[in-house]
């Protein structure tokens, strides 16, 4: 019997080995490769030895920090504007069964199929000058608005419409995680919608908002379409900023050093990202 | 404390009719079962007395107040599900104390009453505890407990033991019933044991595919069941399908006096069963015999080879393929749309003696 475990146990790790390996050469070749080599060209130049003069640039050049900022709130608030409208859906499709449930589920997730170069324009259309809105409210009479069009409105509208599909996904899988049973029982015994809420959903459904939230910081801070064509010229976030100064400006060690700094604020994000998984693992929600 | 009065209840999901027109009266300090097989609507009638399922029809109203269109928070009712329904994220103190807490109580009465109800429930000093690390008896009393707490008139279980071992069950279920009745609460248990529902209840009602079958006492439902399903839920029967004529039913080469023509259903409990000398039409080969020590089964065949089971005393002893005389003491006939008769043999002739091993 013993011989006979043996083996298996072994082959058992070698075939989870094999599992992993595939994406971590990949992750190794395609990502780290890429950011030591980069953060090595940014640091060490052959023949005149180390400098941190592009570092030392971007944190004292005004516009730097200010695109940096930019690039960071506008990611805060689209990450949390995200998970506040996908909540509520997602609560919703939890404990709503039926037709319109199906309905509502499919209007949710429709924006994940429509490439961002499309929404930019539909955006553009809709809320830009003289766009539907401006025209209706000519049409009554009214004062035109200001239009979020290349404002930093602009493309936190479109990121949030863009990426509410995949949040919503993620609040859902962590809502099932949260019985039936164990919310009627809170119902049972007083409890009204908004403490069901907070103390019995939320507490359960803590780590996937992490996940949900650092998902969304990964993608959006490097966001490029969205933030490039809807965006405002100056500020602009870290993706439009990067493209410009590597091939407007012509500056790659300037680009690789804000491709570098934006890694590093994604990279702290993934560490989160992880611990909150990890944890979820650990105990049922 | 409060009495619950279900006038034409039904309830249809979509084309399904998981209830059909329910009237009943459950009373002050009673503890009523719902038996019956999966899918009969037992959980469906519980969730409506609980307010978590609007009934299609009919009026739910409980000492006299119509509490149909109220929602679960506003009746006096608490719910003890099946499972998972325990926070895992709170200990079995914040558990307990939720429904206090909503209530705004003070915070010493509030660790007094959780204290006196894990004492009740014996969890005394668990209060600390997260759920994951109580077994799952325990867990189901801290369920209870957190029902108890608030103090409600009317408790509902549905199945709450339903996942834990056979004896765990047995112990908690007559735990459920002292608490029960030294609190004077009026229950309902839903359960598909019969003999989980036998145990505790004051009466049974017997549910199938949303119609109840009959109400009533333990032992009147064994004794006299209603209908051939009662017959054949409760307890362990032989259901024989036979031909009523000439004063005469004949189901699988058995022939038993009955009034009345056509087919019927032929009811023999095992224990009504004794055994005697081989007689024309009153003989079964043995198949098997099972020792339960306090009583032995025998499993037969009939002349058509239908199963039928004997209980008998324990010191009986067969063997395998011999042939016996069967006596049987009392059966019932079903017909369709009749009310069942029951009859009785007053010619028990006993066998017992020469049968002693
Ligand atoms: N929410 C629902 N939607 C649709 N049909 C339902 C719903 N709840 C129950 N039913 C149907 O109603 C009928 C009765 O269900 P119910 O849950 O009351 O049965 P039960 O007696 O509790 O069964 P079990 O012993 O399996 O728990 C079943 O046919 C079931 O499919
Ligand atoms: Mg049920």
């Amino acid at each position: 019997m013993v011989t006979v475990s043996h083996p298996r146990a072994e082959g058992g790790r070698l075939s989870g080995l094999l599992l992993v390996a595939l994406p971590v050469v990949l992750l190794i070749w395609l990502v780290l490769w890429p950011v030591l080599q980069a953060f090595v060209g940014t640091l060490y130049f052959p023949g005149k030895g180390f400098s941190a003069a592009s570092y030392v640039y971007f944190f004292s050049d005004a516009y730097s920090l200010r695109n940096l900022w930019l690039t960071l709130w506008v990611t805060a608030l689209t990450s949390a504007l995200r998970v506040a409208f996908a909540m509520p859906i997602a609560i919703y499709l939890r404990f709503r069964k039926g037709s319109i449930a199906a309905f509502v589920q499919s209007l949710a997730l429709f924006p994940m199929f429509v490439p961002s170069v499309l929404v930019a324009y539909a955006f553009i259309r809709v809320l830009g000058p003289n766009g539907i809105i401006d025209t209706l409210l000519v049409a009554v009479h009214l004062p035109k608005l200001p239009s979020p069009y290349l404002a930093p409105a602009g493309p936190i509208i479109g990121l949030v419409w863009e990426g509410l599909p995949l949040t919503l996904l993620l609040l859902l899988s962590g809502l099932g995680r949260v019985s039936t049973a164990s919310v009627e029982a809170a119902r049972d015994l007083g409890a009204k919608g908004w403490t069901i809420f907070t103390r019995i959903i939320l507490p359960r459904i803590q780590s996937s908002i992490i996940v949900a939230l650092a998902f969304n910081v990964l993608g959006l801070f490097s966001a490029f379409t969205l933030p490039y064509l809807l965006g405002p010229a100056s500020p602009e976030m870290m993706g439009p900023y990067m493209q410009r100064t590597f091939s407007d400006n012509a500056d790659p060690l300037n680009a690789t050093t804000q491709a570098v700094i934006t890694f590093a604020f994604c990279a702290a994000f993934g560490v989160i990202y992880v611990r909150a998984i990890a944890k979820g693992r650990k105990g049922p929600a | 404390m409060a009495q619950v009065r279900l006038s034409g209840i039904a309830k249809t999901f979509g084309k399904v009719t998981a209830l059909d027109a329910m009237d009943l009266v459950i009373d002050d300090g009673e503890l009523v079962c719902l038996l019956g097989p999966s899918g009969s609507g037992k959980s469906t009638l519980l969730r409506i007395i609980g307010g978590f399922e609007m009934p299609s029809e009919g009026t739910i109203a409980i000492d006299g107040v119509d509490v149909t269109d109220l929602p679960p928070e506003q009746r006096p009712t608490a719910m003890v599900f099946q499972s998972h329904a325990l926070w895992s994220h709170m200990t079995v103190f914040g558990n307990v104390a939720f429904g206090l807490k909503l209530r705004h109580l003070p915070k010493a009465e509030i660790r007094d009453r959780v204290e006196r109800v894990l004492d009740l429930v014996g969890l005394s000093g668990y209060g600390a505890r997260l759920p994951s690390q109580l077994s799952g008896g325990q867990q189901q009393r801290v369920a209870l407990a957190r029902s108890l707490v608030i103090e409600p008139k009317i408790l509902l279980l549905d199945e709450p033991f339903a996942s834990l071992d056979q004896h765990l069950r047995e112990r908690l279920r007559d735990e459920v019933r002292d608490i029960q009745q030294r609190l004077g609460i009026t229950a309902v248990f839903v359960t598909h044991g019969q003999d989980e529902a036998l145990a505790i209840s004051d009466r049974i009602v017997v549910l199938a595919d949303g119609r109840m079958q009959q109400v009533g006492r333990p032992g009147e439902i064994y004794a006299e069941p209603k209908t051939a399903f009662v017959a054949g839920f409760i307890g362990a029967m032989n259901m024989l399908d036979g031909t009523l004529a000439d004063g005469e039913i004949l189901a699988s080469g058995l022939r038993l006096p009955a009034e009345g023509s056509g087919l019927a259903r032929l009811a023999i409990r095992p224990e009504d069963i004794s055994l005697t000398e081989p007689e024309e039409g009153r003989t079964m080969t043995v198949r098997r015999m099972i020792d339960f020590g306090a009583h032995v089964v025998i499993d037969g065949k009939l002349a058509d080879g239908t199963h039928l089971r004997i209980q008998t005393d324990k010191a009986i002893r067969v063997s395998q393929g011999e042939q016996i005389g069967i006596c049987v003491e009392s059966w019932t006939v079903f017909t369709d749309g009749d009310e069942p008769r029951r009859y009785r043999s007053d010619t028990v002739r006993s066998f017992r003696g020469a049968r002693y091993a």
